[in-house]
């Protein structure tokens, strides 16, 4: 691209609202640029209402306002039924309703959102939650209508995102509650009882007979009730549940060493033997407390859970005897002629009766050029109109559409999962029966002596080996690794994840929107060449298409200046025209730019111009294969089986031979296809992890061991999986492996440690004389030795693999 | 030493307050959103109007 | 729930503002003088204006005048806007104005006066005692109540820095002034000697804690993030640390007490969670610093910015300073010095003085709705400011280290290499001149912003009421989950607060007091006795005169000083102790061993004039007490008292008391006209000689004074 162009950039404005590139002789209002009239009338709203400090708090915070939305979009809300479902409180004059917002990203968002009220009085309070990005909006029913609060937050730029899957998941806020609830109770007691217990610690041993000691003891006893049966009590509820299940986990140890050192704390407090190990006792459940928080990290904004029904729409436009009516998803029956309105979802296979479709399926396969359909013609679920609205007659129901029939699988029925440490479970079998029988021979060793002398062996035995630090390293070694790889895109569901990727032996791909790319563009020109104006011009005329060929190729443009057209006109299904600077020019298909013949790479979209009724040449828009994937190929190989599994036809097999082997790769996969194929290698004892991105592979990554969904923008739909990966950091898919695997080995190493304190412990206890000062020195350092050494080396090993 | 009985009384009378404090912001939701109300706070005194600032024409 | 409109309260907030400020002058005016009279004992002209007593007031003055107007200026500015709600009640706000401005100017006549109750930060005797309490309860109900008709449902954590504030300073406040009324100008303490000393530090502590600190942690996070224009830094850390800090700070008062007659496993109590509080005040601080990262560049532009950055380095300086100096070895250095003064000027002049600066300078031109009157001015007040830190603080440590090496010096030979005290004072004189030039700088600055936001205000309009509006706050929608007991406290705070705080007050002081104290004041060293009813005058003097000012009556282990004071102080030494005498500082020698090593007519000579017995030394001269005659008018009922409170006089003693004034009155006057002075037996000094002569003589074995038969 020729170097002067960019000079014209520099003295573009940008608009005072959103930020965008403004046009040439673009709205100016208030001395201010404003790129398109829906952000100045935004502008002009906030002003009217005194809430200019929207723009004060940060530059241009806008969203722009060019795509303006169709209102019958939001026609279905005017449907009670689904309104019902949205609402979570309604006491007939008063409702509350919570949105997700994707667009909240500033201190200018909360700003506006929730002094919304002074625009609608109708709405009597609106909260935003920054970090989830909701907003909760209390609103008088009787003034406005949902479907209102919706439309004007559209209008404001918070266009909330609806869908009832979300709306009807429980929240997770009561059970993060509930923890700092635990530890809130375990760091009250463990505080107070450490201060009760520092006069045993330094001497008031001398002073057994005063008051004093038995009121310290009694406090003592006191502050570990609750400890002992609100704080830890789901430690018992977890080892009891694995007794009946006749397992050994590693919380039947740790509930052993809990009873043991409560019952003997209590016997030593009452009977006046000894200070007990009450301490011991608040501190370790404070430490395993706090180890399970750092181990559920959970993503406020991502949902490792949704199936198809996120993705459709909660209501749909059916006409009926010629009139139009909302009528919820699940009332839809086959028959139903349906209207589909620009950008909304088609909920079921369809037969297009009516209008001009161009159906987007990116969600569904993640090809994102539009196709066009004819009338007649059959259309899958899944895809997106594109354009006007048009009407069409029901095929299949929902369920049993094309797309959606895969959820009828029933790998998705048995949802059950096994969430549990497995290597932590393994140790547990060996070290159980090892601890009661060392705790056992001990006992019975002082028993002919002393009968006391082997109470006391016997329970410090049980005492000194609650496997807390044991307990303590998978929690923050995962927890960690996690929260590393989080801050550099890669978005786990849960710890459990790691451990599953270190037994994956086969990797299975999904091609497009996988290994290719949506965003980064591989577009040439083929042609006459251009002029620095003739560029402008073309500019100019895709900037007005939403066409994502003319996205592509405006994008491709990047940085041009942009004048003003005239009677721009889309053509369906063939392209765009318009006058600038009396210049017409037309962008679109081979017999719409007028093109003769032409060798056309099949793997290729091919975007012909025509300037002033001459043809000029035509950009050509190719798929691009992400970067670094055939380094990621070559790296995996060694380690690992990998498959491609494609849902186009072959035609970029020639390229994709060279990654792997030609038996491997495999095309024309529908959806059921790549979870049959899968279902298979696992019958054959492989362990499997699907890469995929769209609603296509859903039952492929539901059914693999590891699904990962590749993704260009987080704050999107994705479907249910195990982990999200920032598009842009595909490559790391190797690191991320080989993390994984050092994090297991670092888990071992850290068990090293502790057993090495336990032998040190037992060395105490098996003696029958361990004080509490022993117990309440040793067990939290060996807890704090386990969690730093955890913590630092899987950071450090983070660093080795680049995640800093 | 025994007006340590008293200290310590008091001290976890008071602690015993905090707890209960502690347990009743947890449970009416003080904590749910840990990051927005320290941006709220700088809002309070902009609700009223300003002049708007003057930023340079094209 | 239509949107409320409603007026803020500024009147209260300026003149809380205004109250501190002009305070703070007085308070900091007076700590230049008695920094001077360590230099020009000249300079104690009369006796309303001694040391001893002018110090109590710099204290008081600073402590609760000057930063208590400063914390409540805050609250009821913050408190408004963070619950987007007036104060509750304007008539309580104006008593709790009125009547704190009170209790200050009743300080402030009172401790010239030398009507004291000997304790440090807890002179203000017991009617003060009570108003104090009064007026804090009308504080306590007009936030909580603001509290409860809120508009914004979520508490901001400087809120809960305010809530913590008040219960537990309300908490201390009580435990530690319980006292017996003798007359209305004079009480003894419930407490006697080394539990009288716990009871204190815990509180002396903790209102560093609570009344110095959490408040303006709160303040901080208000009005820092306001200054800056940006969130804090991270506001979950703001909500741990302040739990964290709620939970630690009770327990750190006996590092006060180290290698005191305290017993051991508490002394290492304090120290354990002293060092804890590392943690979360540095979360603290961390979190006040990083909120203005990537805006040091509007640090350097703006003196509020300035002011604050300072003061929050300043808390991170003295809160690891705490730590440090309750360790051990470390206090046996530092303790009785200068260090602790310098260790606290850093604290009171940095954090609270430069916070309360920085939010004046932001408050003050909103509350008159103009700008500041001049930026320059605010800067020089800066500059000043921070330069009379630095030159308060520094000779201090040095003159701390030097003095403290000096005292521990032995000769080769094994002998002390100072053995008199004054030589070790004269060192650090220079010093003494540098701290009151760093002294003199701040004032300067604080004169400065006074005159700079006098201007402010004068070139502005006071805005009383300002207008807001907001949401009524909503009901709570969201349905509850299976909710018991507690149901009952979340929907009356307020009423729980009370009832739970008068619970605890009540089961202290009525069930465990008497039960446990009186019982335990049983000495424990049989040859302890109390103290003669002349004796128990001349410490009332003592007392009033506030020579725990500058003496201790605390000898530590160490043989550098049972070499210089003589054997080592015990616990038991001190069961009549009402209130305690242990002083923290010594800018004089320790007096627990002072019985019998002098003769009475030098004790004399040296209060008539200390130079002449003692050449070069700073301390004060008390012709005043030679003059006055002893006020025996309240002593039946100091005998009683001292009864009820379980010192071991026989029955009915009080009645016969007056002649053992008499007998042991005589006798010292005799002695002194031996010694060829002569003077009444009914002056003051009679009865001062009496207990400077008995001090820490029951267990040296010569039984110099009588005891009581």
């Amino acid at each position: 691209m020729p170097d002067t162009i960019y000079t014209i950039v520099n003295a573009h404005s940008t608009c005072y609202h959103c930020g965008e590139n403004c046009e040439e002789g673009s709205l100016v209002f208030d001395d201010k640029p404003f790129c398109c009239s829906g952000c100045k009338t935004v502008y002009e709203l906030l002003g009217e209402n005194n809430l200019n400090c929207y723009y004060d708090l940060n530059e241009r915070p806008g969203t722009s306002q060019k795509n303006n939305y169709d209102s019958a979009k939001f026609n279905w809300l005017d449907d009670t039924e689904s309104v019902k479902k949205l609402i979570q409180f309604n006491d007939g004059k008063v409702a509350v309703a919570t949105f997700f917002v994707p667009t909240v990203h500033c201190s200018s968002c909360i700003y506006l959102l929730e002094n919304i009220y002074k625009i609608q009085p109708a709405i009597s309070k609106s909260q935003v939650n920054f970090l989830r990005k909701e907003v909760r909006i209390t609103f008088r029913t009787d003034e406005i209508s949902l479907r209102k609060v919706v439309e004007l937050m559209v209008k404001l730029g918070y266009e909330p995102q609806l869908n009832l899957v979300d709306l009807e998941k429980a929240k997770t806020t009561i059970s993060t509650q509930k923890y700092y609830l635990k530890i809130g109770v375990a760091f009250f007691c463990f505080g107070n009882i450490m201060l009760l217990s520092f006069p045993e610690y330094l001497g008031l041993n001398s002073l057994s007979e005063h008051p004093m000691h038995k009121f310290f003891g009694y406090a003592n006893f006191l502050l570990a009730l609750p400890v002992l049966f609100y704080s830890a009590r789901e430690f018992f509820v977890s080892a009891f549940a694995a007794l009946r299940q006749r397992s050994l986990n590693m919380d039947i140890p740790i509930v052993l060493g809990m009873i043991a050192m409560f019952i003997r704390s209590s016997v030593d407090i009452f009977f006046q033997q000894g200070a007990g190990y009450m301490d011991t006792l608040a501190s370790l459940t404070l430490l395993m407390l706090v180890g399970r928080l750092f181990q559920n990290k959970t993503y406020a904004t991502l949902s490792f859970e949704r199936d198809y029904k996120s993705y459709f729409p909660v209501s749909v436009s059916v006409r009926q005897n010629g009139i139009e009516q909302t009528i919820p998803l699940s009332k839809l029956a086959v028959g139903n002629k349906i209207i589909v309105r620009n950008q909304e979802l088609i909920p079921a296979d369809a037969i297009l009766l009516k209008g001009q479709a161009m159906i987007d399926y990116s969600f569904v396969t993640g090809e994102s050029n539009p196709v066009p359909k004819e009338i007649g013609e059959k259309v899958y679920a899944g895809g997106r109109q594109i354009g006007s609205a048009i009407e069409m007659e029901i095929m299949k129901d929902v369920s049993h559409s094309y797309l959606t029939q895969l959820w009828n699988d029933d790998v998705f029925k048995n949802k059950e999962e096994a969430s549990s440490a497995e290597l932590a479970n393994k140790m547990s079998r060996y070290f159980t029966p090892i601890v009661i029988l060392i705790a056992i021979a001990a006992g019975v060793y002082w028993f002919p002596t002393d009968i006391h002398r082997a109470m006391n062996a016997f329970t410090a035995v049980l005492i000194i080996t609650c496997p807390c630090a044991l307990a303590l390293s998978t929690p923050f070694t995962l927890g960690n690794v996690i929260r590393i790889l989080g801050r550099h895109g890669i978005y786990l569901k849960n710890t459990f994840v790691i451990e599953k990727l270190t037994k994956i032996k086969t990797i299975i791909f999904d091609k497009t929107g996988t290994i290719t790319n949506k965003r980064d563009l591989n577009v040439n020109y083929k042609g006459a060449a251009l002029s620095d104006m003739e560029l402008v011009y073309i500019a100019s005329l895709t900037y007005h298409s939403s066409h994502p060929l003319s996205k592509k190729i405006f994008n491709y443009l990047n940085g041009i200046k942009i004048i003003q057209t005239k009677d721009f006109l889309e053509i369906h299904g063939k392209g765009i025209e318009g006058w600038i600077d009396d210049h017409h020019i037309k962008v679109g298909s081979v017999d719409f730019a007028g093109g003769t013949d032409m060798v056309d790479d099949s793997t290729a979209s091919t975007v012909h111009i025509n300037i002033d009724e001459l043809y000029k040449g035509y950009y050509e828009v190719k798929n691009e294969y992400r970067a670094g994937l055939n380094e990621l190929m070559n790296g995996l190989k060694k380690d690992y089986e990998l498959y491609i599994l494609s849902g186009d036809n072959d035609n970029e097999k020639q390229y994709l031979q060279e990654l792997i082997a030609p038996d491997h790769l495999l095309f024309n996969q529908q959806p059921i296809d790549k979870l049959t194929f899968i279902k298979e290698m696992q019958n054959a004892h492989h362990q499997v992890m699907m890469i995929g991105d769209g609603l296509n592979d859903a039952g492929a990554l539901m059914q693999s061991d590891v699904g990962i969904v590749i993704s260009d923008d987080t704050n999107n739909f994705s479907p249910a999986c195990d982990g999200i990966i920032d598009a842009r950091k595909f490559e790391r898919i190797q690191s991320l492996m080989q993390y994984s695997k050092t994090a297991m080995r670092i888990i071992k190493a850290s068990y090293t440690i502790s057993l090495l304190y336990n032998l040190i412990g037992i060395y105490f206890a098996v003696q029958g004389t361990m004080s509490p000062l022993v117990a309440a020195v040793l067990m939290p350092i060996s807890s704090v030795t386990i969690i730093s050494f955890s913590s630092l080396v899987s950071y450090l090993f983070g660093r080795r693999y680049d995640f800093q | 030493m025994s007006v340590l009985f008293i200290l310590i009384a008091a001290s976890l009378a008071i602690a015993l307050l905090f707890l209960l404090a502690f347990i009743w912001s947890v449970k009416s939701g003080q904590y749910e959103d840990d990051y927005t109300p320290s941006v709220r706070i700088l809002f309070d005194e902009t609700g009223k109007s300003k002049p708007v600032n003057k930023t340079k024409s094209i | 729930m239509i949107v409320e409109q409603f007026k803020y309260d500024n009147r209260w907030v300026r003149n809380f503002a205004f109250a501190s400020f002009i305070w703070g002058f007085v308070g900091m005016l007076v700590g230049l003088i008695i920094a001077l009279q360590l230099i020009f004992p000249q300079l104690n002209f009369v006796e309303w204006t001694t040391f001893g007593r002018l110090r109590p007031l710099h204290t008081n003055a600073v402590i609760f005048a000057f930063v208590g107007n400063g914390l409540f200026m805050g609250i009821y500015y913050s408190l408004q806007r963070l619950l987007k709600t007036r104060m509750w009640s304007d008539k309580l706000s104006a008593i709790h104005f009125w009547g704190w401005q009170l209790i200050i100017v009743s300080a402030a006549i009172t401790l010239p006066l030398g009507i004291t109750a000997g304790k440090e930060y807890a002179e203000l005797e017991w009617p003060i005692d009570i108003a104090i309490t009064l007026i804090w309860v009308v504080f306590g109900i007009n936030m909580f109540a603001t509290i409860l008709v809120r508009r914004e449902r979520h508490l901001y954590v400087a809120i809960w820095f305010y809530i913590a504030t008040w219960i537990t300073v309300a908490m201390l406040h009580i435990v530690n002034s319980l006292e017996i009324p003798v007359t209305l100008f004079k009480s003894y303490s419930l407490y006697a000697g080394v539990q009288d000393a716990l009871v204190q530090w815990w509180y002396g502590h903790n209102a560093v804690a609570f009344f110095l600190t959490t408040p303006y942690l709160g303040m901080m996070y208000y009005f820092l993030p306001k200054a800056a224009g940006r969130p804090v830094y991270s506001y979950r850390l703001s909500i741990i640390h302040f739990w964290a800090l709620i939970f630690l700070y009770i327990w750190a008062g006996p590092h006060h007490l180290l290698y005191t007659a305290l017993p051991d496993w508490a002394q290492s109590l304090g120290t354990v969670f002293s060092i804890m509080l590392i943690a979360p005040s540095w979360g603290g601080m961390i979190n006040g610093l990083l909120t203005l990262r990537g805006a040091w560049d509007k640090v350097r532009e703006d003196p509020i910015l300035k002011f604050m950055v300072v003061a929050v380095t300043a808390y991170g300086m003295a809160t690891f300073e705490g730590p440090m100096l309750s360790i051990k070895s470390v206090n046996a250095i530092s303790h009785y010095t200068d260090w602790t003064i310098a260790h606290v000027h850093i604290g009171a002049l940095g954090w609270n003085g430069f916070l309360t600066f920085g939010v004046l300078y932001w408050l003050i031109p909103r509350l008159y709705k103009t700008n500041l009157f001049s930026i320059k001015l605010a800067n020089t007040h800066f500059w000043l400011g921070t330069l009379g830190i630095l030159f308060y603080a520094v000779p201090l440590y040095w003159a701390g280290f030097t003095q403290s090496f000096m005292w521990k010096q032995f000769t080769p030979e094994g002998i002390l290499k100072y053995p008199n005290f004054l030589e070790t004072v004269n060192a650090i004189k220079p010093m003494y001149m540098l701290r009151a030039v760093g002294g003199l700088l701040y004032l300067t600055g604080t004169t400065v912003g006074i005159y700079n936001l006098f201007k402010t205000a004068a070139q502005g309009t006071f805005q009383a009421e300002e207008d807001a509006e907001a949401p009524a706050l909503e009901k709570e929608y969201t349905p509850h989950s299976n909710e018991g007991w507690h149901r009952v406290i979340e929907r009356r705070p307020v009423q729980f607060l009370i009832a739970s705080l008068i619970m605890v007050a009540i089961g202290g002081a009525v069930e465990l007091i008497p039960t446990f104290l009186i019982e335990s004041n049983v000495p424990s060293i049989a040859s302890v006795k109390p103290y003669t009813p002349l004796e128990l005058q001349g410490r009332d003097i003592y007392i009033r005169e506030g020579c725990y000012n500058c003496h201790s009556q605390m000898i530590r282990p160490f043989r550098s000083e049972t070499e210089r004071y003589g054997e080592y102080s015990k616990a038991g030494e001190f069961v009549y102790d009402h209130p305690f005498q242990f002083g923290s500082k010594r800018t004089g020698p320790d007096l627990q061993r002072e019985g019998g090593k002098y003769p009475d007519t030098w004790h004399y000579n040296h209060m008539l004039e200390p130079s002449s017995m003692s050449p070069g030394s700073i301390m004060p001269s008390y012709p005043h007490i030679i003059d006055h005659d002893l006020d025996l008018s309240s002593m039946e009922a100091k005998i009683r008292a001292m009864q009820t409170l379980g010192v071991p006089y026989p029955k009915g003693y009080a009645q016969q008391a007056r002649a053992d004034v008499d007998k042991q009155a005589t006798q010292i006057q005799d002695n002194l006209a031996k010694g060829g002075v002569k003077v009444s037996k009914n002056k003051e000094i009679i009865a001062l000689i009496a207990y400077l002569q008995r001090l820490g003589t029951d267990i040296k074995g010569a039984p110099k004074a009588a005891a009581v038969k």
